[in-house]
């Protein structure tokens, strides 16, 4: 998210947003036929290297953001290792059956979430939402209502926060107390959700109608800011096919685990 | 059929974008409870089909729950969910579930059931993403039917009883009527 974080801009935030998010689901769909643990612990390298030198935010921000990592892969790989199909038993304890087959497949499911967490940070660090909206309608044609909503909904969000601080300390001052247990919930819901949500639906309503007053409309239109394709874009397509094509080769020709496919 | 105006997508946006943020606060939440292995914690993935559910039930036009929780998944990740990109297609595919049943009932029910329904089918859609994804055909037999029954059940109850009751108390407010297009009973009042 950029709304507020300082960073230096690198080739990554120059990119076109709209090719840039093609582009990654591209990658995505990708991965999903990458079945050779070898290969796909090869290939997490190239995400990681642009994350570590390439988005242009402090090192310390990124080792923050990726403390959640660890745990998503963990928690990505756990189900399949201790519960997995397999025929080669390692361990068995109880309903615990890990076989060489289910902890592969595992460690696979994990080194994926891992990949598109990755590729995810890359694109949340380096693109700003604004430029996202204007080149997916000027590039990908995306009808502007759609655009112009996103962009106006991301503008409620802060004020949502205001109005939660406002609540906050107005039911302070009444001196309204929490109840307990499953009674919070519903506490929650009455006092906090209910009026947030009825306030900001308004609010967009309001909107809605200022924008349409004020000829808002589906079609021609000028843009602010001009987005388009460039070098950077050309440039990342050529990283990743070279590493790509580099990881493949290390993970067939220097494999790390003895089974090559994960499906079996 | 009604085609969706400025208002209602930006209103469909908005509350996306509101359950975006939870969807993101509520990964740790789910990566916590599910290293057990056993899926139980797999009840509390219902939370993420929850947009859909409650746009619908707020604006009862068609397209409304798909772009709903593509939206909701759209803001998750542009926050920097730890899911990345796999967000988008889950959302995308979440969507559409909720989409069909509410389709299925001719966009004129509204009710609790039909919202449990569109819930369970948010949750088969995710169950058809982690085929591809996570092979979950290749967990041991019980383990696959532990997971399955944890996610339907949380689909239900979460994105489809609690979102029915979550709208139900937005209608006591009133703002409903800002954005529903006129029922029949509407009309039959006028000709009373």
């Amino acid at each position: 998210m950029q709304w507020t974080l300082n960073y230096e801009e690198t080739w990554l935030h120059r990119m076109n947003p709209a090719f840039k998010l093609v582009f990654f689901l591209v990658l995505f769909l990708g991965l999903l036929f990458i079945h050779n643990p070898n290969v796909i612990t090869y290939v997490t390298f190239i995400p990681l290297v642009l994350v570590a030198f390439y988005t242009g935010h402090k090192r310390k921000l990124l080792l923050i953001l990726m403390i959640p990592f660890l745990l998503l892969f963990f928690s990505s790989a756990s189900s399949m290792i201790f519960f997995g199909q397999g025929t080669t038993t390692w361990w068995k304890w109880g309903l615990i059956h890990i076989t060489e087959e289910s902890f592969y497949r595992g460690l696979h499911i994990g080194f994926r979430a891992l990949n598109f967490a990755l590729l995810g940070l890359i694109f949340a660090l380096t693109t700003r939402p604004v430029l996202l909206f204007y080149s997916l309608t000027q590039q990908l044609h995306v009808p502007p209502r759609f655009a112009y909503s996103f962009m106006a909904a991301v503008r409620i969000l802060p004020m949502m926060v205001e109005e939660f601080q406002q609540l906050k300390t107005a039911l302070l001052v009444r001196g309204i107390k929490k109840e307990k247990g499953i009674k919070r919930v519903t506490q929650t819901i009455k006092l906090y959700a209910v009026p947030l949500l009825s306030q900001s639906i308004r609010r967009a309503h309001r909107i809605a109608v200022a924008m349409e007053s004020k000829q808002f409309h589906n079609g021609e239109r000028t843009y602010y800011y001009n987005t388009r394709l460039s070098k950077f874009d050309l440039f990342f397509v050529m990283y990743v096919i070279f590493g790509v094509g580099v990881t493949m080769w290390l993970g067939l020709e220097f494999p790390t685990y003895a089974i090559t496919d994960v499906r079996k | 059929m009604n085609r969706l105006k400025l208002s209602d997508i930006l209103i469909t946006i908005v509350i996306a974008l509101v359950f975006g943020i939870i969807y993101k606060l509520w990964g740790p939440v789910y990566n916590i409870v599910k290293p057990f292995g056993l899926h139980i914690g797999d009840v509390v993935y219902g939370m993420w089909f929850i947009a859909g559910t409650v746009a619908m039930l707020i604006l009862r036009k068609p397209g409304v729950a798909i772009l709903a929780e593509t939206a909701a998944a759209s803001g998750e990740f542009l926050v920097g969910s730890e899911y990345g990109l796999s967000v988008l297609l889950y959302g995308i595919v979440q969507g559409l579930g909720t989409e069909l049943v509410f389709m299925l009932f001719g966009y004129k029910r509204y009710t609790a059931f039909v919202a449990a329904v569109s819930g369970v089918a948010a949750a088969a859609g995710s169950l058809i993403m982690d085929v591809a994804y996570g092979y979950i055909l290749d967990l041991a037999l019980w383990n696959l039917i532990l997971l399955i029954s944890a996610r339907v059940l949380g689909g239900l109850l979460i994105a489809g009883i609690f979102a029915y009751f979550l709208v139900e108390a937005l209608e006591k407010t009133g703002v409903t009527s800002l954005v529903r297009p006129a029922s029949d009973e509407d009309f039959k009042a006028l000709d009373k």
